[in-house]
């Protein structure tokens, strides 16, 4: 088997949870230093691929590359190493509850690196700063809005400075600023820094701000994958439907019937 | 059921519940090998494997805060055991047995075994609804998904915790219990406390102030473990966190009391006396 060139490559990727069926033959490649949009109904699988690509699942069968590391033959200790060059946003933040704003951003830092207190403190002033939060460090994640928790878990991210993002639902339930100001520091992080991206997400608006790539995930596939002014005018019918929002189309085929009837 | 054959159902039932109690064994098995493996290999790695503050808050709540509770109740049984056990002495004219009954009965036995029931369902639940929370609410995953290791990072703290603090708690019971017992025998059976103390010291060997020790620091082990996987392997939202406390809590007094029994057999087998 060839070792990919690109910044992350999944193979034929399966995954079935139980009798459900989520991915089926799933193929991506990732090129570096793009921004990747992964598109999809919710229940798609979208956030099942950002799992698999950091290797808290593994596939039924396929096979994930990181770079050149097949991500679902590594060993724990191995995978762990690499997960520290992957920075990962969940869709519900999922920051240690007990900890506070700075403590959750220090604590990669903390214990992954010998870095010295007041050089760990520099690093979370400065990534806490550049997603507006400085002033909240000493709060409990409790005490934030959703839109401030996922600023923090931004900012956690890229604390080890990665070279991948995964973003999973990163402006679900945000107004629609604050929405953008996590998009445009997305783009911006991927134009300073050089960082690659993948977000997964159904907000359209925030999907085609960030990407210069799109793809289509429906029934545990990639439909269609292209740049993102291509993907705009996508003459597949899913995708045409996804973005019209229509509920005529093969989407809903049969169900929708059901839907109405109920 | 038309073809339902009952002694068929009834092993088949067995058989199931059998291989249930196995997986759980085996789970809670190589849940213990694998925090030490990731432990250890933190330290192979010149590396502190978990933070001496963290070690400490879990020292600090699952010891000192229970001492209160297992003193307590030590105390109570202590009294009682000395009474009861004192007016049936008293018809021989033996109460002088008095002491060295309680002291060699909690220090073999009741003591590690009262504090181990008393941590199970005092901190083993706390361990299970604490972890069992993060697991449901990603944080779990969110640790993991950074690179560090949840069992070192999350569970070798909480075992090494309960692990050295449990033989301090049982030593809590026992100087408890023993107390207790010596303010019965002085006010019921005129048995002076210089009296009481020579007659603990008589009866008591330092064999078993060693067996109720090392069979404290397996509580510990057991409790933690137990309460660890049980909140790292939770399923179904805050129901499911719900449900695993409480099987938590049970299955670590069951554990306690059926490791307990397990080692009194072994023991008496080879030293009867």
């Amino acid at each position: 088997m060839t070792t990919p060139k690109h910044m992350v490559e999944l193979r034929d990727a399966c995954m079935q949870f139980e009798e459900k069926k989520v991915l089926n033959g799933f193929s991506l490649k990732v090129e570096p230093e793009e921004r990747l949009v992964i598109m999809g109904q919710t229940g798609s699988g979208k956030s099942t691929i950002l799992r698999l690509i950091l290797g808290t699942l593994r596939p039924t069968s396929g096979s994930v590359f990181f770079k050149q590391f097949e991500i679902t033959r590594l060993p724990r200790r191995k995978l762990q190493q690499v997960r520290r060059h992957i920075g990962m946003v969940y869709q519900y933040s999922s920051l240690l509850s007990s900890r506070t704003v700075r403590d959750n951003v220090a604590l990669p830092l903390e214990e992954l690196t010998d870095k010295s207190r007041a050089e760990i403190d520099k690093i979370v002033d400065e990534k806490l700063d550049l997603v507006g939060m400085k002033d909240s460090k000493d709060l409990l994640p409790e005490e934030l809005s959703g839109g401030m928790k996922k600023r923090v878990a931004l900012a956690r991210a890229l604390v080890l400075e990665p070279e991948l993002i995964l973003l999973d639902e990163p402006s679900a339930g945000l107004d629609p600023v604050i929405a953008s100001v996590i998009d445009e520091l997305i783009i911006s992080l991927s134009e300073k820094s050089k960082v690659t991206s993948i977000t997964v997400t159904h907000e359209m608006d925030s999907a085609f701000r960030i990407a210069t790539r799109m793809g289509m995930l429906y029934q545990g596939k990639i439909i269609e994958e292209a740049e993102r002014e291509k993907f705009k005018q996508s003459k597949n019918p899913v995708v045409a439907q996804f973005l019209s929002g229509s509920t005529e189309g093969p989407i809903l085929e049969g169900s929708l019937d059901a839907i109405t009837k109920k | 059921m038309a073809n339902a054959n009952p002694p068929l159902m009834v092993a088949q039932g067995i058989g199931q519940l059998a291989r249930n109690f196995l997986r759980e064994v085996g789970g809670v098995f190589w849940f213990i090998v694998n925090t030490f493996e990731e432990t250890l290999e933190r330290i192979q790695h010149g590396r502190v494997p978990f933070r001496a503050v963290s070690f400490f808050r879990h020292t600090q709540r699952a010891g000192v805060d229970s001492v209160p509770l297992v003193g307590l109740v030590s105390f109570f049984l202590g009294l009682t055991m000395a009474l009861l056990t004192g007016y049936q002495l008293q018809r021989f004219g033996t109460e002088r047995l008095i002491p060295g009954l309680v002291a060699i009965g909690f220090t073999r036995e009741l003591g590690p075994l009262l504090t181990g029931i008393m941590l199970a369902a005092r901190i083993g639940a706390a361990f299970t609804a604490e972890l069992g929370t993060m697991q449901v609410s990603e944080e779990v995953e969110a640790i993991e998904a950074m690179g560090i290791g949840p069992l070192r990072f999350l569970v070798a703290p909480r075992m090494l915790a309960l692990f050295l603090l449990m033989p301090c708690l049982s030593t809590v019971s026992n100087i408890a219990a023993i107390f207790a017992s010596s303010l019965i025998c002085k006010a019921y059976f005129s048995i002076a406390f210089p009296y009481f103390l020579d007659l603990v010291k008589d009866s008591l060997l330092i064999r078993d102030i060693i067996t109720g020790i090392l069979k404290s620091f397996m509580f510990g082990l057991l409790i933690a473990a137990i309460a660890c996987y049980r909140g790292l392997t939770v399923k179904g939202g805050a129901a499911g966190v719900g449900t695993s406390t409480t099987s938590s809590v049970v299955t670590a007094i069951t554990a306690v009391i059926g490791f307990d029994t397990l080692y009194n057999i072994v023991y008496t087998t080879f030293y009867p006396t």
